[in-house]
């Protein structure tokens, strides 16, 4: 079946992972700076700015520290971008574009958005940097408290999802958008809105942002397992991070609010839910909140998100 | 002027090392950076937390004895082609400082220089008018 | 909740960022910048070299007059110069354009010779800025005397007996 090849090669190369997936994410991250900038009263840099900072990173020398695991260290950042472009092809947009179930089920897209963080970890530790250690244990830390919320929320949209299709759980992402397209978004069902606001506070962390930059904080670990890192390498990291941010908003709106027209429209209408999920769950909290201690972060997390999501899984199956 | 050219002219990340100045210089440096009046991200510009990650290094402080090694050896680490600016009168002359006891300046002695910021401390606009020199600077060099 | 209303009022107030570098930057007249020296109300008392905190003002003595440096590389803007001044010959402007290239690191400097002043009478070496002086210490002089200011104090003693004799 070599046409089912090449359709998934161009789904994870092309559209909607790989190039698109890129442009789409730096243009968020530049709305994100600028966003950020005009709430703080600046004018903020041009919103291709991101695009500009990629394309200096790839024109200079990649430094490999002494000391380091040069395979590692160098591969790292190859393998989170490789496995974003390939989230972010199963990512469905509502209306627009169906991920094939060959691509794999939900299970392989939440496997997949820890690669980066798990990336990140093994980049620091290769570097052989004191610093890279810190970024490691903070990262470690961090992402097994902002998991359980990620998972809680996912697991009581499924069974939700499920219960409409008469199954148990539903893994298909597809299959969670089509029903919500028949029943009416979940963000309208107020027996999911605690598994949405679970979700919505995963995604500063996941992503990396204040509050949550812990691991990368350049104040106090200067930037943690990205100390080491310079030119390409550096800005392929960027790159996955901007595509994790288009994976992680893209599946919560996939989850909660697939509610775009059919054909062109829905495309646009996703890319304007993409942008506002930016502007007010990053943006906001970037402007308004400072860097949270890690013991802070991790309490936090384990205390409300989690109570959110254990709320939100016991709605939604006594509700069913 | 170059494709490549035009996109280092409009992202150069920025640096800061501290030589042992009195900080005077740093604050105007985060001003610079921070309070919306001069907004130094509308450059193009990112304060860093790597060396690795720089294009420009600005210094403040006279470079007392005890910093020095610590100094040229950050600066090292910032890959090349990089400017290295001096901000304050401390780094270009040693300012009230000169000839002190612990003081091993002028900087230019140990690094080459290539733009000196005038002032104790230099107001804002007085770096951001360095910062510009600076990528004239930088973009010549790529 | 406030910093959302904090925030959204930023937004509506829209940036408050000033256009330098891309369009003029404003100065505020007393802002200390540049140092200026104005050679012709100079006395050559050296008040401000000697007040200097970062050493930048030089005095130098030499047979055309008393040169004058200020290396702006090493002045601190603080004013001490200005403060102590009696004339007001040194003063601060607010120029503070003064970030440059490695290469003019030393020719930002400003030089002028204060020079000496000479007896309007014998020609004698009377000091410097007489003017000046004139200006600032004999200023409730009558008209009568005023041309003895500018005398070497031979001459000034035979003309005021001269005067006194008429």
């Amino acid at each position: 079946m070599p046409d089912n090849i090449l359709t998934l090669l161009f789904a994870v190369l092309v559209f909607p992972g790989g190039l698109f997936a890129l442009a789409f994410g730096l243009i968020l991250r530049g709305l994100d700076r600028r966003a950020v900038a005009r709430m703080q009263r600046r004018v903020g840099p041009p919103l291709i700015q991101p695009f500009i900072d990629i394309l200096k990173l790839m024109g200079k020398r990649t430094m490999v520290p002494e000391g380091s695991n040069t395979f590692v260290f160098l591969w790292a950042p190859v393998v989170a971008v490789a496995a974003m472009a390939v989230a972010a092809a199963m990512i469905p947009i509502a209306g627009f574009y169906r991920p094939s179930a060959d691509l794999g089920d939900m299970l392989v897209l939440l496997y997949l958005v820890t690669v980066p963080a798990v990336v990140l970890m093994l980049a620091g530790s290769a570097s052989g940097s004191p610093f890279g250690a810190i970024g490691f244990s903070r990262e470690m830390a961090i992402m097994l408290a902002y998991e359980g919320p990620l998972l809680l929320a996912v697991v009581a949209v499924a069974m939700v999802a499920g219960h409409h299709l008469g199954q148990p759980i539903a893994l298909s992402l597809a299959d969670i958008v089509a029903v919500q397209r028949q029943q009416g978004a979940f963000i309208l069902d107020p027996m999911l809105w605690p598994a949405l606001l679970a979700y919505l506070s995963f995604i500063p962390a996941n992503l990396g942002f204040s509050p949550f930059d812990i691991p990368e904080a350049e104040s106090e670990v200067l930037e943690g397992p990205l100390l080491e890192y310079s030119g390409p390498a550096l800005g392929l990291l960027k790159l996955a991070s901007a595509l994790k941010s288009v994976v992680v908003i893209g599946l919560g709106i996939a989850l909660f609010c697939p509610i775009g027209p059919s054909g062109g429209a829905g495309l646009l209408v996703w890319a304007l839910q993409c942008a506002v999920v930016t502007v007010c769950g990053v943006s906001l909290a970037k402007a308004a909140l400072g860097r949270m201690r890690i013991d802070q972060a991790v309490l936090f997390y384990l205390k409300w998100p989690e109570l959110l999501g254990i709320a939100g899984l016991v709605l939604a199956v006594a509700n069913l | 002027m170059g494709f490549m050219q035009k996109v280092f002219r409009r992202s150069p990340w920025l640096y800061r090392i501290n030589a042992g100045s009195c900080n005077g210089c740093d604050v105007e440096l985060a001003t610079t950076a921070c309070i919306p009046r001069y907004d130094v991200e509308r450059l193009g510009c990112q304060y860093c937390g790597s060396p690795k990650h720089a294009d420009i290094v600005l210094i403040t402080g006279p470079l007392t004895a005890r910093v020095k090694d610590k100094v040229l050896r950050l600066w090292e680490e910032i890959p090349d082609p990089k400017v290295t600016v001096a901000v304050g009168i401390c780094p270009i002359s040693g300012g009230v400082f000169r000839d002190g006891l612990p003081i091993e300046g002028p900087l230019d002695r140990w690094l080459p220089i290539d733009v000196n910021v005038q002032g104790c401390p230099p107001r804002p606009q007085a770096i951001i008018e360095g910062i510009a020199k600076a990528i004239e600077v930088w973009s010549d060099r790529q | 909740m406030s910093f959302l209303k904090v925030l959204v009022k930023n937004i509506v107030a829209g940036p408050s960022t000033v256009a330098y570098p891309f369009g003029e930057p404003e100065t505020p007249a007393a802002y200390r910048g540049r140092v200026a020296f104005d050679a012709g109300a100079c006395t050559g008392c050296r008040m401000c070299e000697y007040v200097c905190p970062a050493g930048a003002i030089r005095f130098d003595e030499r047979d055309d007059g008393l040169h004058f440096a200020v290396w702006h590389n090493s002045c601190a803007n603080c004013g001490h110069c200005a403060h102590y001044c009696p004339t007001k010959a040194i003063r601060l402007t607010n120029d503070w354009h003064m970030a440059h290239l490695q290469s003019e690191k030393y020719a930002l400097a400003d030089h002028a010779v204060v020079p000496r002043a000479r007896c309007t009478r014998c020609g004698a070496d009377i000091g410097y800025g007489t003017d000046a002086i004139v200006r600032h210490a004999y200023r409730g002089v009558a008209r009568q005397t005023e041309h003895l200011a500018r005398l070497c104090p031979d001459c000034r003693r035979a003309a005021s007996i001269k005067g006194a004799s008429l």
